[in-house]
């Protein structure tokens, strides 16, 4: 999914997605940045955006347009989500290579991040939440096929195996 | 519209995944995963004999659904260790805009470093549970 990032000239915001950025009640000139735009544009000329703001009127005639200089990188802002919590636990309840490779991955979000890449770092965590995905759905595969055998068993044999 | 359908998919998704959680801590405090059948084995102990960081975590999570904390600890410590760690970093990534004193806090105990010593940790528990 397509996140969004905004600054306000001295933070930058996010990753939003388009949903969250409604509530952020961003301006036509807040420079938004997301991974395939490659440089900040304000938010009114991504046409994906304009439906933020249809309720906000027009900038009134004869007025001239902020421009923001370029924004500097600000490190007192939350990093893109490292998804370090939901591999650790992966890696604690087993669903074991991905756990790990989800751990590596939130190590680079943290490293780039803290480095100033934060283009990079964005990249890292949607690795992240891939290698979150693998891992919770392989998990909650196996749970099923394990529970699927386990009734399958006991229908053969009028018990549940194991339980006494 | 797009907005309330929106809504309707979260709380629906979220009710269905809350159902599960509960049926599944439900099994799981009834049945002590060792003496029944029905849950999954790890695949890397079937497949090495091995221990990997995450066995005995099912019988660990029996053992504190039924408030037995010393026995989920000789089941599987990590678990028991990592359960208050993640609690508390999801409880930050909950904050909206978290201030320069949590995002330093956020740094110290979920940052780079922090990273390193968890699959330090991880890496070490999984070598001496296998030899000790």
């Amino acid at each position: 999914m397509k996140k969004y990032f905004y600054t306000d000239g001295t933070g930058n915001f996010g990753p939003f997605t388009l949903e969250e950025l409604r509530d952020e009640n961003l301006a036509r000139e807040t420079p938004v940045w997301f991974h395939e735009l490659g440089e900040w544009k304000s938010a009114g000329s991504i046409p994906e955006l304009t439906e933020l703001f249809k309720m906000t009127p027009p900038p009134p005639p004869g007025s001239t347009p902020v421009t923001p200089g370029v924004p500097k990188f600000d490190f007192n802002q939350k990093p893109p989500k490292s998804w370090l919590l939901e591999s650790v636990l992966a890696t604690v309840l087993c669903c074991l290579p991905f756990g790990i490779i989800g751990i590596v991955y939130a190590s680079k979000v943290e490293n780039r991040f803290f480095s100033g890449d934060l283009e990079g770092a964005v990249r890292a965590s949607r690795n992240a939440e891939t290698w979150t995905y693998v891992s919770f759905f392989t998990g909650l595969v196996a749970f099923v096929v394990s529970m699927g055998i386990a009734f399958a068993v006991m229908q053969s044999h009028g018990r549940f195996p194991g339980c006494y | 519209m797009a907005d309330s359908r929106a809504v309707i998919k979260k709380t629906l998704l979220g009710s269905i995944a809350l159902l599960f959680l509960l049926l599944l801590a439900v099994l799981y405090k009834k049945y002590n995963p060792l003496e029944s059948a029905f849950f999954p084995a790890c695949p890397f102990r079937s497949l090495t004999g091995l221990l990997c960081p995450g066995c005995g975590s099912q019988r660990a999570i029996h053992h504190l659904l039924n408030f037995d904390i010393a026995g989920a600890f000789r089941e599987n410590m990590l678990l028991v260790i990592a359960i208050p760690y993640l609690i508390a970093g999801w409880v930050i990534e909950l904050i909206p805009r978290p201030g320069a004193v949590l995002l330093k806090w956020r740094k110290i105990f979920y940052g780079p470093r922090a990273i390193f010593f968890i699959l330090f940790v991880i890496i070490t528990y999984w070598i001496l549970r296998n030899i000790l």
